[in-house]
Formats: C-alpha cells, structure tokens, sequence
C-alpha cells in the first residue's frame, strides 16, 4: 500500500546550534538513503523553508496568490516521502523511526487507481 | 449467548473475506434478524450455523449486485457451514478493533460491536449518545481499518506490550462506563458490566500467560461482586465504609482471589494486577476497620511507580489518612491541587479530612466546591447528603474515599468532569 508521510518543522529547526542541526540532518539524510534503497522509500524530498511558499487560491475560474504557506509556521510542512509498505502498521513504524527530535509526522493513505 | 457466536462469526468471516466492513456488515443483518425472529421463533438448535446462513443469504443477494465482489462471492458459497472456533481469529479481531490509530471512542464501540456483538441501539443506549451519532462513529471507524489498512492480525511481539495495555484499556473503560455513569437503565448499566467482564474473561482464556489479562479479569470480578451493596433502595451511592457487606456475593470474590494468585506466579506485576490486590484485601476485611491499611498503602506505593497519576496518588493519600491522621493526608493531598483542581474527589476528599481536623467552614466550602465539580445526579446526591449532614452537626466520618469504589485512575482520553452549578 502506498502511503504519504507528510513532515512538519521542527522546532530544532529554530533552536540549537549549527553543529546540532547539522547532525540531526545527517541522521535524517541517511534515513533517506537507507529506506530509499530498499525500496520502502519511492520518492521523497525536503521542502525549502515555508517563506519560500506561495500559495494559489482557486475560485471558480479565478485564482489569486498569497505569500504564504497554507500552514502557519509551527506545523508547516518540512518535507515529504511517499513510501510503499504492506499495512498501516508498517507505515507508522517508518513514521516513528524518522530521526528528528521533534515535529510530527502524518501518516495518508493514497488513493490507489 | 448469541452474541458469542456473533463474535466469533464475525472473526472468521473477517478471515476469509479479507474485508472488515463487509464481514461486519453481514454479521449485523443476521444479528438483527435473529433479534426479531428467534423470540417468536424459538432459539435454533444450532444458533452459529442460523446465523452464518442467514448472514451468507443476505449477503449473496447484494454482492451480486457488485461485480467487485464476484470473487468474494465465490468464497461465500464455499464457506463451511460451522464457523471456526479458533480462538485466534477473535483475539484478532479485538486486537484490530483496539488498534491505536483509532480514536479511543472509537475503539470502544467497534470492540462491542464486532467483539461483544451489542447492535448499535445497545451501545448507544449504554454510552447515552444519540443512535445516530454512534452509527456514524462506527461506520468511519470501520471505513478507517479498510481505508488506512490498518492489518487483520495480532501484533509482532515487539508491539505486542503496548498492544495488549490498549485492549485492556478499552475493556475497563467499558467497564467504568458501566460503573460510574448513574444516569438511564440500571439494568442495561449492570449487562454492559457484565459485557466488560465477558471480554475480560475472553482475552485472559486466550492469553493465560499474561498475568494482566488475569489481573484485569479479577479486578472486575471483585467490582462485580460489590455492584448489589453500591447503591442504596434510593439509588444514591453507598461508600464503601457504609456498604452492607453481607450483599457482597462471596462466590464471585473468591475465584477472582483464586485468579490474583495465579497471575501472582507468573512473577511480572503490573498495575491491573496490583489494583486488583487492593480490591482482594477490602473483599478479605470483614469490616471497614478491620481492613488491612497497612498492605493497601504498600500496595498503592507499588502502584504509583506503574502509574503515578493523579488519582492514584489521591487514594494514596486517603489511605495515609487511615494510618497517620488526617492532617498528614491533607498534606499529601494539597499537593494535588494543580491536576486535581476540577475533579470533585479532590474537594471532596479534602472536605471530609477537614471536617475529621475540625476545621469545618473550609470543610463545609470544600464539599461546595466539590459540587461544581459532579458529573451526574448520584454524585450530587451524596455530596448533598453529607452537606446536610455537616450542617445538622454530625460529623462525618472519613469515607475510604475514591480508592475503594472508584477504579483508581482516569480514562486515557481524561474524561474531564462537566461543571454542573450546585443545586439547591
């Protein structure tokens, strides 16, 4: 079954020092690596940083853009993976191991056509 | 007894379907016909083959209409005509059921749903919610385990601890339903009881290795035993130091004591078990004072290491009250004001060490504060009692308070008490 893990910030992100970050990015680089080789990991990436977003909104033919994120700041999304796993089970297994020290993690269904 | 068979219909059809909503389903209309027909009808002989036919039949007739199903239609007509009485497909189907992605409320319904077989009335009934609010809650729940695929199995062992505490807790949260709430039927509160009790019973037959499936069978057990001497002819609660003790059923305490030792043996304690040591040692007092103080306070010590919430800690404190007086218990229990501060136990416990000290006006406020606290008619009723009482210059005299009649510690979900203006 194929499932989205949608990833928020974390406040890490915000506090502790450059060699902390950078050693929770390592852990999180190599989580990557590792389930994406096996083929848990389809496809995933990191989202640069939520000022980056702009956002479309639709309107019954109309669109008008806004700079921002769709989700403020504390919960707004960091990155994410779609993964390939037998269950739910096997899914939040994958969620609970992701190496940041904070943040959540939503765990979707896709729809599968 | 046909909900046994519901039960177990269910889990196997589970099993060879591959398709909870559908197995579930099926088992529903059968149960419901069954409700209607076999009171006129007479009970069939063989009420598990009655009902997986009558459940195959209907089913038939609408997944024929549903060209999806055409293989699982195949799987119907080749289903045997007993249905399994593996014990593993249901401790499949209750482990499903109590799985963590769904919300607690959840879990509840869909365990005496497909578990227990309650129709959806029963438990709507029990749990004093709307029919149709507890339909939806179960349809979504089911549309969740076929959606998110969460697995028709039981758990890998390195889940299985945290598994197992989950279906225990939904099992005694359907039992402190039964015990706590006072408003509607008496009858059906005492049979959703007995339900709890059942699926107690269920899991510790299929898990005999598991000392807190035992602990939490002999936990109810000895709840049950009390239920009769728990409310007075008026239907106000009987706290424990005033409950008549010859209306305790000696035959239900003594295989629940039987049950504490055996999980004892098994040499991994834990809190059902531990709680349920505390229940024995009230059931083994011939009276309030003769009760053994020392060994319940040892008890809730070890108690609070498993679990120190609150509540636990609260009866605790009552406990030390027995032993060292009153004011080193309020010591004890003023500590507990910033988690306890909305819970009427709190006030009123603290209400009744005050009045024991003498300091009757703040004891007297206490219990007024308590009131805003209760969450129904029966407790209101008794902290009106002893109100009355205070002021017509009795002195009441200190209740083993929550520890002896509440199950010691709140539900998962912290089921807040509602605030209710006192009454008048």
């Amino acid at each position: 079954m194929k499932y989205v893990l949608l990833l928020t910030r974390g406040a890490w992100q915000e506090n502790g020092t450059e060699e902390e970050r950078a050693e929770v990015f390592g852990g999180i680089m190599e989580w990557f690596g590792r389930h994406s080789a096996d083929g848990t990991i389809v496809e995933a990436n990191q989202l640069q940083p939520p000022q980056t977003a702009t956002t479309v909104v639709l309107d019954r033919g109309s669109s008008t853009l806004v700079d921002r994120p769709l989700l403020e700041a504390k919960e707004a999304i960091g990155g994410y993976a779609v993964i390939d796993v037998a269950d739910l089970d096997a899914a939040l297994a994958l969620a609970r191991s992701f190496p940041m020290p904070d943040g959540k993690v939503e765990v979707r269904p896709v729809v599968e056509r | 007894m046909f909900r046994e068979e519901a039960g177990r219909l269910t889990a196997s059809l589970v099993r060879l379907l591959g398709d909870f909503d559908l197995a579930e389903e099926m088992v529903a209309d059968a149960v419901v016909e069954a409700l209607v027909r076999w009171p006129v009808e007479g009970v069939p002989d063989r009420p598990g083959a009655w009902l997986l036919t009558t459940a195959r039949n209907r089913a038939i007739d609408r997944l024929r209409r549903d060209a999806r199903y055409r293989v699982k239609l195949a799987k119907l007509s080749a289903l045997p005509v007993t249905a399994s009485r593996e014990p593993d497909d249901r401790l499949r189907l209750i482990f499903t059921c109590c799985h963590p992605a769904l919300d607690p409320d959840a879990q509840v319904a869909l365990t005496l749903r497909a578990v227990a077989g309650l129709t959806t009335a029963e438990i709507a009934r029990a749990f004093v919610v709307p029919e149709s609010t507890l339909a939806k809650r179960l349809t979504r729940a089911k549309q969740k385990i076929v959606a998110a695929g969460i697995p028709y199995r039981t758990p890998e062992p390195e889940e299985w601890p945290s598994r197992l505490n989950q279906v225990l807790r939904v099992i005694y949260l359907i039992f402190n339903e039964a015990y706590l709430t006072t408003a509607g039927d008496s009858v059906a509160r005492l049979e959703l009881a007995h339900d709890a009790r059942w699926l107690a019973a269920l899991l510790a037959g299929w898990l005999p290795g598991e000392p807190e499936a035992l602990g939490l069978l002999a936990l109810l057990q000895l709840h049950l035993a009390r239920w009769a001497a728990r409310v007075d002819a008026h239907g106000r609660i009987v706290l424990l130091e005033d409950q008549d003790r010859s209306r305790w059923d000696e035959r239900q305490i003594g295989p629940a004591l039987a049950l504490i030792e055996r999980a004892g043996r098994l040499r991994r304690p834990g809190p059902y078990q531990i709680e349920a040591a505390i229940q024995a040692v009230h059931c083994e007092a011939p009276t309030w004072d003769a009760t053994d103080w020392p060994q319940i306070l040892q008890l809730y010590s070890l108690l609070a290491v498993y679990d120190g919430t609150p509540v636990v800690l609260l009866n605790r404190a009552i406990v030390i009250g027995q032993l060292e007086g009153p004011e080193a218990a309020l010591v004890e229990v003023d500590e507990l004001e910033g988690p306890l501060g909305r819970y009427y136990l709190f006030h009123a416990t603290r209400a009744a060490l005050l009045q024991q000290i003498g300091r009757t006006h703040e004891a007297h406020q206490a219990n007024r504060k308590a009131l805003q606290y209760t969450a129904n008619e029966a407790e209101q009723a008794m902290l009106i009692d002893r109100l009355a009482r205070q002021t017509g210059g009795c002195t009441p005299v200190l209740d083993g308070g929550p520890s002896s009649i509440w199950p010691s510690w709140p539900w998962p979900g912290g089921r807040e008490p509602t605030s209710v203006p006192p009454a008048n």
